[in-house]
């Protein structure tokens, strides 16, 4: 095809591609499978090991730079968590006490113990690639028992869900991006809302009226019934309340637990939709 | 061989997007699918820059996230638009190479968050926020394009000649 005639004929090539890319947008934003579309899955696929293999070496330089001025400081650092491990200490030594009490009171009135679920440690060797979407690629995937809907969180807290999955990867939708939502309830006052990320690496508690009193620094916690998250998972703390006395509830600014922003190892609990209905039920 | 070349420039945009925000935070303002869009329509070749546009786009869309075709649609067009305006226009010189990556990159912003809106997948809350991000996307993008065209003018010699050669004739004409 000479110059003249690809160019005489472009405004219908334009056509033929933008009509595909219309009819790809129709069938992907209304199915609830989308996420996991298969020219997603194998693209994905495909990329993962170079992406994963070239993050490693970054990391490694990095970690040798970072790890030269850190013994700088390994002195104070050292002191500081020797402190922290008498702290820790002390509170495991109270959280142990409490756990035998509760597990004494569990028997006495025959209600079902808490179910411990699998799980698997990874790495992120992705976040945000855009600026529109919070999210992470791990490089666990199928092969390794993940599946989508899996809760993925650090030591500190929960970090988000599994929305993608192929063989070797997980993409996972952080629990600050604008279109994550979970259920979650004050630890205290047990009183239930729903977290919705902002954006700006912080979530908003929505729903809890403002006749309940919360406390800045207070913890939110899942309530486990949106069949995602298992209930008890620590969510963040509370950051800030803005009560307005002629809105039925309370703006509540939730700083979350895990450090979202800069997370470099998870873990993915492996826990199905399945194994939550029936803790539900407790049988 | 040139065929060879646009997908690897293309797989090579798709991967340093997946890698590089998690080091440089600022990376997520910055487009490289866009700006590999840009630089084939700027060859005076509209089915070049909209094809291209369609691949770096919906590859794009696959890695990052978010509704399928929305960016490859987006793509598309802007790798048309910028194909048919370098071949009536002089877009040869750098400057107004820059001033193009500026346009293709708020129009790419304005037409991904517009087309999320129609899909009732809204990505902006207010109008000055959007107006922010169009600012921010168009400075990160312009500013990578000075670097990312020079790498892709060696990479494509023939392509950058051809370019230099336009020039003079426009000049000379």
């Amino acid at each position: 095809m000479s110059a003249n005639t690809a160019q005489r004929k472009a405004p219908w090539i334009l056509a033929v591609l933008l009509l595909s890319q219309v009819i790809l947008m129709s069938t992907n934003a209304r199915h609830p499978e989308s996420e996991q579309s298969f020219l997603r899955v194998w693209l994905v696929t495909a990329f993962s090991p170079v992406v994963h293999g070239a993050d490693a070496v970054i990391s490694s330089v990095r970690d040798t730079f970072s790890s030269y001025t850190a013994n700088r400081h390994a002195r104070e650092e050292n002191a500081e968590l020797r402190d922290q491990i008498d702290q820790l200490t002390a509170e495991r030594n109270k959280a142990l006490e409490r756990q035998a009490e509760l597990d004494v009171l569990r028997t006495q009135l025959a209600l079902p113990s808490r179910p411990q679920y699998r799980e698997i440690a990874a790495n992120v060797f992705s976040r945000d690639a855009v600026l529109w979407f919070r999210r992470l690629t791990i490089d666990r995937g199928t092969l390794d028992g993940v599946k989508r809907d899996m809760p993925v969180a650090t030591a500190g807290g929960i970090v988000g869900r599994v929305i993608s999955v192929g063989p070797n990867y997980a993409m996972v939708q952080v629990i600050t991006d604008k279109h994550a939502g979970l259920g979650a309830m004050l630890q205290e006052s047990r009183a239930m809302g729903e977290v919705h990320g902002l954006d700006n690496d912080r979530c908003e508690l929505k729903n809890i009226s403002t006749r309940e009193n919360v406390e800045v620094g207070e913890s939110v916690v899942t309530t486990g019934l949106d069949r995602i998250y298992p209930k008890g998972l620590l969510v963040g703390t509370v950051e800030s309340i803005e009560a307005d006395p002629n809105a039925p509830w309370h703006r509540i600014i939730i700083k979350p637990a895990a450090p979202v922003d800069r997370v470099e190892h998870v873990f993915v609990l492996l826990v199905e939709q399945k194994d939550l209905k029936l803790d539900e039920t407790g049988k | 061989m040139q065929t060879f070349k646009i997908a690897l420039t293309i797989i090579v945009a798709l991967l340093l997007q997946m890698l590089l925000p998690k080091y440089l935070n600022f990376f997520s303002y910055i487009d490289l699918p866009l700006l590999v869009t840009v630089y084939f329509g700027l060859q005076r070749e509209p089915v070049l820059g909209m094809v291209t546009g369609m691949i770096a786009g919906v590859g794009g869309d696959a890695v990052e996230g978010g509704i399928l075709g929305v960016g490859g649609f987006s793509k598309t067009l802007i790798g048309y638009v910028v194909g048919m305006a370098s071949v009536k226009l002089s877009l040869e010189n750098p400057l107004a190479r820059l001033s193009v990556v500026a346009v293709a990159s708020a129009a790419n912003t304005a037409l991904f968050v517009g087309l999320h809106q129609m899909l009732e997948q809204p990505l902006v809350s207010t109008w000055s926020e959007f107006g922010a991000t169009i600012g921010w996307k168009a400075l990160g993008d312009s500013v990578t394009s000075l670097v990312m065209f020079v790498a892709l003018d060696r990479f494509f010699s023939e392509q950058a000649a051809a370019r230099r050669m336009a020039i003079k004739k426009r000049f000379y004409e």
